[in-house]
């Protein structure tokens, strides 16, 4: 620090000189243009300029100035908050291009299809197909109303999901549930059921051959007992994710039994920001 | 006669699911039940039948009074996976094997 401090000696001395030499100047012929004075002063003052950008007021300021050179508290804060905004907005677009190479993955020629067309019935006693959930994402979940406990506990996570998405992003979720079960669950068995978790899950019920088809569509894994008599009690072995689809019907990601509905719903959101073409939100 | 066991006549209708308030009966009766087997060093209900049946025989039959048969018999199989499943985690941090 000792050759600005020495620097900046010089300086104050030269703008003392350079200010009394103007003034005396000034005093001494009127003959002289003032714009002429004011040249030579800008000269002056230009000359020391090289130096430091602009003489100081007091010496303690010049003193404070020096000990922090170029290092003010303001420059450490914009260094500060640039990095800081590079370094988040970097981690925000890797997130971003991560999340769209998964999209890609099952979008295009080639790429493992997961989902298709079917024709149910819904909780009403309505068709209900494919192109019904066009629009809107949707979140589809395969399960049966007589599950001793994983279902329940996943759609009361898909409760939370559902929430939380409106919440933040508006009515853009559909929640859809089909049943692996279509001797027991009836389009009523799964209405009354299903209200217990949330009035917006849509229950879809069908033909078993129909049931089937979807299943596989999904990749889902499902097997009943054979030889099933009515009225018998058993349970439907089933594979367990949530399958996120976008408003074009394509398959998003699979969300598992691990994510908390938190994590679920923080997932789901931001492929709901990503989204860049039309999305219904009645 | 339980709440939905399957030992009524076979229903020509569709049988009902148990709501929320039933299958946190069922739950309830079901921890109770285990609870018991613990403290009396019983695994497997479904092998030790008898000793389990001396033991917790008040428990179980609540157990599968509150239950539909069908969950009785798979919480009882998934309690002897999880313990088998302890039993071997537990084998491993014996041996000191990393967690992964």
């Amino acid at each position: 620090m000792s050759v600005p401090r020495t620097a900046l000696r010089t300086g104050i001395q030269l703008g003392l000189r350079t200010t009394l030499g103007a003034q005396s100047a000034k005093l001494s012929s009127h003959a002289i243009p003032r714009a002429s004075i004011a040249r030579q002063t800008l000269q002056a003052r230009k000359a020391f300029h090289t130096t430091a950008p602009r003489p100081y007021k007091t010496i303690q300021e010049a003193k404070a100035k020096s000990k922090t050179g170029p290092f003010s508290w303001k420059a450490g804060l914009l260094f500060v908050l640039a990095g800081g905004g590079l370094i988040a907005y970097f981690r925000y677009e890797k997130q971003r291009l991560e999340r769209q190479r998964i999209r890609d993955m099952s979008k295009g020629i080639g790429k493992p299809k997961v989902g298709g067309s079917f024709n149910l019935i819904d909780q009403d006693g309505k068709p209900f197909t494919e192109k019904d959930l066009l629009g809107k994402f949707s979140l589809v979940y395969f399960g049966f109303t007589h599950c001793p406990d994983i279902c329940p506990e996943e759609l009361d996570k898909m409760a939370e999901m559902i929430d939380m998405v409106k919440k933040d992003v508006g009515n853009v979720l559909l929640p859809v549930f089909i049943t692996c079960d279509p001797a027991r669950d009836t389009p009523d068995v799964n209405k009354q059921y299903l209200k217990e978790f949330h009035p917006d899950i849509i229950g879809l019920t069908g033909e078993y051959d129909e049931i089937k088809r979807t299943c596989k569509a999904y990749r889902v894994y499902f097997s009943t007992p054979p030889h099933v008599k009515p009225g018998q009690d058993y349970l439907v072995d089933h594979s367990i994710y949530f399958y996120l689809m976008d408003p074009e019907g394509d398959f998003v990601e699979a969300i598992g039994r691990n994510f908390t509905p938190k994590q679920a719903a923080d997932l789901i959101e931001s492929h709901i920001k990503d989204w860049t073409k039309p999305l219904r939100k009645d | 006669m339980g709440l939905f066991s399957s030992d009524k006549p076979a229903e020509p209708s569709t049988p009902q699911p148990p709501n929320r308030s039933q299958r946190a009966l069922c739950w309830e009766a079901r921890d109770l039940y285990f609870g018991c087997l613990d403290k009396n060093n019983i695994i497997d209900p479904l092998k030790n039948e008898e000793e389990a049946l001396k033991a917790c025989g008040k428990e179980s039959k609540r157990y599968e009074k509150d239950c539909a048969a069908s969950w009785v018999k798979y919480f009882k199989q998934r309690r002897v996976m999880e313990k088998k499943k302890e039993e071997m985690i537990n084998d491993l941090k014996k041996e000191n094997a990393e967690k992964l």
